[in-house]
């Protein structure tokens, strides 16, 4: 008691320091710094800080898919830099976020994770088997039987019966991992267009939950598998149904809205009356590096429409929006794309921040998963992060001129991954791997096409189990702290919409 | 201005500086951003023209075809449930029979440019543009 007296005494005393010109600072000659004057302004904001304990009426929760820290980190300094900052001093939209925790991410059965239990972890609670989405530890990744008696809750479920509006929004297919999340119960995440006789693909899971009134706007890619075989889609593909379905159909008949370009889309009546059914490619759209507005809406676009849709439901609504193929960008090697779709992705959160009110609404941005992604050293301030990295300059803030060599003597990029198609061995014509590192220039570097040179040759990078972070705002994003399970964010917005 | 100069100027946005690799061709420049034919590809239909890329994996042996792609043909099983063409690719028919480069080794193939839509009969690959009579080497 006694030692919490003066703990609280102190605090009151630096309060009260702080709130004058800093006394505590006066004879600190660093004190003028704009480094110390930040950080003590960081001090205010913090004490003033006050735990929201409203009910959440909203909860959207923003995935970027294979968007661990270190990914994270190079959005960061590419947004920096693409505003003319040398990058590393920037914040995204959400890293201002007032909480924040590190998440460990790995499945039931797998240290490295990927998006389907992943995505299933916070959207039931409990962690999943790799593969799998929404069955619980009993499931068998591709039995189909294993689905039967194994089928978990989803929070779509709950909160579509407790009167929410239920929406999902992804740059990757509708029927993918971390959308398929949301309403989707499988053995085997690949079920998308079609499943073994006893199961139910993923596509036609969601017309059903769309029908059930569980899922109330769906937007993203993946018109193929809404459609039958060989029939052509209105965004230009073709279906891919064995069985000849055409849900797309079925939606329209059952008197749902369906889009399927920009135009399209801007046609949509967004009263909240009509269920919206949205598929803007046969597969996944475009990265954000090779999509243009007349074509198809960006992730922004995306989910503009689906917050002022959603938001006509008097009882509030829950909105999972993903940025999907920041993942698949990481896949090819290529940091350009990854990097591009990380700062659509940030736009994205910044605009539902802007159009949601703290006061009734939980926005939580966080990755699924990490990837295979590495940083050399030691870079000059201002460093591209998608080029090479510079030396350290004597007597002045920002990079030399002059880029680090190895001792192979060839310069080499900021990042680089640890396996993938961007291998420095190559297999030669008697089926060896052998190889040394290529040339690398800036130009060639910071060319959107580029893939960062990597270790070990695959034909695809891979995800790796590195913790990623949740950054949240509004009710009960302080119960967001410390290093948490993946599937404690359920956990947090159940918490939320439930609280009295 | 000469032709030859006014489209090595053209590709040399995206091309390092020496002479000979001024004109090369971006597989990219072939394009626009909706995948119709950029002016550049309508300019040199019909001519030579080399282009850098990428050999996708085959589809078939003992072949005098192979798609050009624009970076390295990964192949992710979390990605995509079957196989995926990217929008951005060049079909190359090639002068001799064909021998395989690992997907991920770049390349400049030379050849005469052809655009619209041509099926390929042994393999039923439908191309929208094609370099034929066509040679490689490692870039």
């Amino acid at each position: 008691m006694h030692q919490f007296a003066r703990t609280a005494t102190a605090v009151a005393a630096a309060t009260l320091a702080l709130a004058s010109t800093a006394a505590l600072a006066q004879d600190i000659v660093q004190k003028d710094s704009a480094w110390y004057t930040d950080a003590q302004a960081r001090i205010q904001e913090m004490m003033a800080r006050q735990p929201n304990t409203n009910k959440a009426k909203n909860v959207i929760l923003f995935i970027a898919d294979g968007n661990g820290v270190g990914t994270n980190y190079a959005t960061r300094l590419f947004e920096g830099q693409k505003m003319g900052k040398l990058g590393e001093e920037h914040v995204l939209s959400y890293e201002s976020f007032p909480n924040l925790a590190l998440v460990k991410t790995y499945n039931i059965n797998a240290q490295t994770p990927d998006s389907a239990p992943t995505g299933g972890a916070m959207n039931t609670g409990v962690k999943q088997v790799f593969n799998t989405i929404n069955l619980n530890e009993n499931a068998i990744h591709e039995d189909c039987a294993s689905e039967n008696g194994n089928k978990l809750t989803t929070f779509s479920e709950m909160v579509s019966e407790a009167g929410k509006a239920v929406g999902i929004v992804s740059t990757a297919r509708i029927t993918h991992a971390t959308p398929a999340a949301v309403y989707a119960k499988t053995a085997n995440r690949n079920w998308e267009g079609e499943a073994p006789d006893g199961c139910v693909d993923i596509a036609t899971q969601l017309i059903d939950a769309m029908k059930a009134g569980t899922v109330d706007l769906a937007m993203g890619g993946g018109a193929r598998y809404f459609a039958p075989e060989d029939a052509g889609t209105m965004d230009g593909g073709k279906g891919s149904r064995p069985d000849g379905r055409d849900l797309i159909k079925e939606a329209q008949d059952a008197g749902f809205q369906y889009a399927y370009d920009t135009g399209s889309a801007e046609r949509l009546n967004l009263d909240g009356t009509t269920p919206i059914l949205a598929l803007f490619e046969g597969s996944h759209m475009k990265y954000e590096h090779d999509r243009s507005d007349e074509d198809e809406p960006s992730l922004a676009d995306m989910t503009k429409m689906a917050i002022e849709q959603l938001s006509k439901n008097e009882d509030g609504y829950y909105l999972e929006v993903e940025a999907g193929r920041i993942d698949h960008a990481s896949h090819d090697g290529n940091l350009y794309r990854t990097v591009t779709d990380g700062v659509a992705f940030a736009e994205a959160v910044a605009l539902a921040d802007e159009l949601t009110d703290d006061g009734d609404t939980l926005i939580i941005v966080t990755a699924d998963h990490e990837h295979a992604i590495a940083f050399n050293g030691y870079c000059g301030r201002g460093s591209p992060i998608t080029g090479l990295c510079y030396d350290v300059a004597k007597g002045q803030v920002k990079h030399s001129d002059e880029p680090l060599t190895g001792s192979d003597g060839k310069p080499y990029t900021v990042a680089g991954f640890l396996n993938g198609a961007g291998a420095v061995l190559t297999e030669q014509a008697d089926g060896a791997y052998f190889g040394t590192r290529p040339v690398v220039t800036e130009e060639g570097a910071t060319d959107p096409d580029y893939l960062q040179q990597a270790l070990i040759p695959m034909s695809s990078e891979t995800h790796s189990g590195e913790d990623v972070a949740v950054y949240a705002k509004g009710p009960w994003a302080h119960l967001f702290d410390g290093t948490i399970e993946q599937n404690y964010i359920f956990h947090v917005m159940n918490y939320a919409v439930s609280a009295e | 201005m000469d032709r030859r100069l006014f489209l090595a100027g053209l590709a040399s946005i995206a091309v390092p500086s020496a002479v000979a690799a001024a004109e090369v061709v971006r597989l990219r420049d072939l394009y626009n951003k909706d995948l119709s034919f950029s002016d550049l590809a309508t300019t040199m239909e019909g001519e030579l023209i080399t282009v850098s890329g990428f050999m996708a994996p085959p589809l078939k042996a003992e072949s005098r075809f192979f798609v050009l792609t624009t970076r390295p043909m990964a192949v992710c099983p979390f990605c995509e449930s079957e196989a995926e063409w990217p929008n951005d690719i060049l079909a190359v028919y090639t002068k001799r029979l064909l021998k395989v480069v690992p997907f991920n080794v770049p390349l400049l193939a030379r050849g005469k440019l052809e655009l619209g839509a041509v099926k390929d009969e042994e393999t039923g690959f439908v191309s929208r543009v094609r370099i034929v009579d066509a040679t490689y080497e490692r870039g």
